[in-house]
């Protein structure tokens, strides 16, 4: 099962960079799609440098958001910070109640059109799974454990480095791969506001009815969806390993 | 040496230990008994300051340690934890030399200080350094804590209950082991059971305590002789206190001049197991000597008997 998915994998990436390298290549395929001649493959702009600017602001919105939830989820987990555990969980439940829509309707008059307002409607968006895997993570480290580290003489600081993060490194991991799967889909909205992505595709496709385009635009997020969840997995299952699990590394 | 001066722990309306006042003598083995939720964890706890005294002070060699900061003060003690707390991310060797990294030994010397202590617990350094402690059985995880706790070659030891979960065998064994270090580093020892036949077994003196208050302090022949009225008396007051009594004296305590017919007894046994082998062979007498010597002394169950009961 395990080497069906790697090589299902494989085949999706290569087939990926093939088409968004050289997507002429594919209009004989695409060409029963379209009506009146209209063009069979997304011909405004490159489709590579689409996918990198998509991929851009997905990575660093959601690694905006990794840095505030973890970063919070460290707070409240202190003893000091607990008083701020009900006001982090309301911020960050704010951020995944408004629909990104409705983020980026608001965000536009203040910043706006363009990246930005995507970039905060996706980190918003972000923060939620990310914190909630956080403070799991930390809060299921064995109390023993961390009573053993304190009586041995470690310091809160070294005790959250060399013992609770490091157990919690997996589950932290899951949820920062799970907002960026959400998050690569998301982003498609983006384009509505002007910021470059695979949304572009999709709109071109909505507005000249072509069929082509749509396809085209969606199977590029999908396929960078499955790819990016396949690698992300594969770190956390790395990062588990580390602790000791029982699924030992292999090569997948 | 370790003065324990009137401790005292309270939460709230509950008193955890209620002025406990003890000295454990450097070199020793101090066993602190008690049922579940007396206070034993918490009165040791108290002694790294993993629990801040409510009142009462501890002093190590004659040192406060509230005036020692706390982090230097546990890498001084080692510490091991009801439950075992092995870090279950890190090999055996990795939570072995936790507290020799955390004091900044060099690699060399933590790797040699890891091997010695693998060897000392019997655990081939080759098969079980890398190994992750999910994968060790409970013996050997109990293992591991203790060589952990002794890796910054601590003077002082504190254990809390650290052979509660093993079968018998694997706790006897165990528990020999303990000794054998104990003999051998000089440990000062702390040590909580609610197991009385292993207070008797380890304790050079038996600490008890009933209710967050130490009810008696003494070496196990007073505590079986001559226990406080009330719940010692009843804790040590079973069938068997003559039997406890008795191997807690050894031949050479017990044996009378002149020789006797029959397979010797070694002086260092115990006069319990003595006994064992008289029944077992028959005999109202059997001599005692060294291996090969020849015997110049006797043990009889009448002599031993009379050790089986408090001194008239
Ligand atoms: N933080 C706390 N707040 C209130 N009560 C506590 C707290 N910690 C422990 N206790 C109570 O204090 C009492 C003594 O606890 P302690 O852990 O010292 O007992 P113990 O003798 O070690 O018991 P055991 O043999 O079960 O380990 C128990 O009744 C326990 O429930
Ligand atoms: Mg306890």
């Amino acid at each position: 099962m395990k080497y069906v998915g790697a090589i299902g994998r494989g085949l999706i990436l290569v087939l990926l960079l093939i088409f968004i390298l050289t997507p002429d290549s594919f209009a004989p395929l695409f060409r029963p799609l379209t009506e009146n001649n209209a063009p069979p493959i997304y011909n405004q702009g490159s489709l590579l440098s689409l996918t990198l600017s998509h991929l851009a602001i997905v990575v660093s919105a959601t690694a905006a958001s990794a840095i505030l939830a973890v970063g919070l989820g460290i707070l409240v987990t202190r003893r000091s910070g607990l008083e701020f555990l009900p006001l982090s969980r309301s911020l960050v439940n704010i951020g995944q109640t408004f629909p990104p829509v409705a983020v980026l309707a608001i965000a536009v008059p203040l910043v706006g059109f363009g990246e930005k307002p995507t970039f905060i409607a996706l980190f918003l968006y972000g923060l939620l799974p990310i914190f909630e895997n956080t403070l799991s993570g930390l809060t299921q480290v064995p109390r023993v454990t961390l009573e053993a580290a304190r009586g041995m003489g470690m310091s809160p600081g070294r005790r959250l480095c060399l013992v609770e993060l490091p157990l919690a490194l997996p589950v932290i991991l899951a949820g920062i791969r799970i907002s960026t799967i959400i998050n690569l889909g998301t982003a498609t909205i983006g384009s509505t506001v002007a910021a470059k992505g695979l949304g572009e595709v999709i709109i071109a496709g909505l507005q000249s009815n072509n069929l082509a385009f749509l396809l085209q635009g969606g199977l590029v997020v999908a396929m960078l969806a499955v790819l990016v969840d396949g690698a992300l997995s594969a770190v956390e299952r790395l990062a588990a390993s580390r602790l000791g699990g029982d699924d030992t590394p292999k090569a997948s | 040496m370790i003065a324990i001066e009137h401790l005292t722990k309270r939460i709230g309306e509950t008193t955890l230990v209620d002025d406990v006042s003890m000295v454990v003598d450097t070199g020793t083995i101090t066993v602190v008994v008690g049922t579940s939720g007396a206070g034993k964890s918490t009165l040791l706890r108290m002694i790294n300051r993993l629990i801040t005294p409510t009142s009462g002070r501890v002093l190590i060699d004659g040192q406060d340690t509230m005036d020692i900061p706390e982090d230097r003060l546990r890498h001084r003690i080692g510490y091991v934890i009801q439950g075992n707390g092995l870090f279950p991310h890190r090999t055996v060797a990795g939570n072995i030399a936790t507290v020799p990294r955390l004091l900044g030994w060099d690699q060399k010397r933590i790797r040699r200080r890891v091997e010695e202590l693998l060897d000392l617990f019997q655990l081939d350094p080759a098969e079980f350094a890398n190994k992750f402690p999910r994968h060790l059985s409970g013996g050997q995880q109990q293992r591991v804590g203790v060589a952990r706790a002794l890796a910054a070659e601590p003077r002082l030891l504190l254990m809390d209950e650290p052979f509660g979960a093993l079968d018998p065998i694997i706790r006897g064994k165990a528990q020999a082991d303990l000794i054998a270090i104990q003999r051998r580093f000089g440990t000062t020892i702390v040590l909580v059971t609610h197991d009385m036949e292993e207070a008797f077994h380890l304790g050079d003196r038996i600490a008890v305590m009933n209710d967050a208050q130490l009810l008696q302090y003494d070496t196990p022949a007073q505590l079986l002789t001559r226990p406080a009225a009330g719940f010692v008396e009843r804790l040590v007051g079973s069938s068997d206190r003559p039997f406890r009594l008795l191997s807690l004296a050894k031949v050479r305590d017990a044996m009378e001049p002149g020789d006797a017919p029959g397979e010797p007894i070694d002086p260092d046994v115990n006069l319990r197991d003595a006994l064992s082998r008289l029944i077992w062979a028959g005999a109202d007498r059997l001599p005692v000597a060294h291996g090969n010597d020849t015997a110049t002394a006797h043990i009889s169950v009448s002599g031993i008997l009379s050790h089986g009961r408090p001194p008239q």
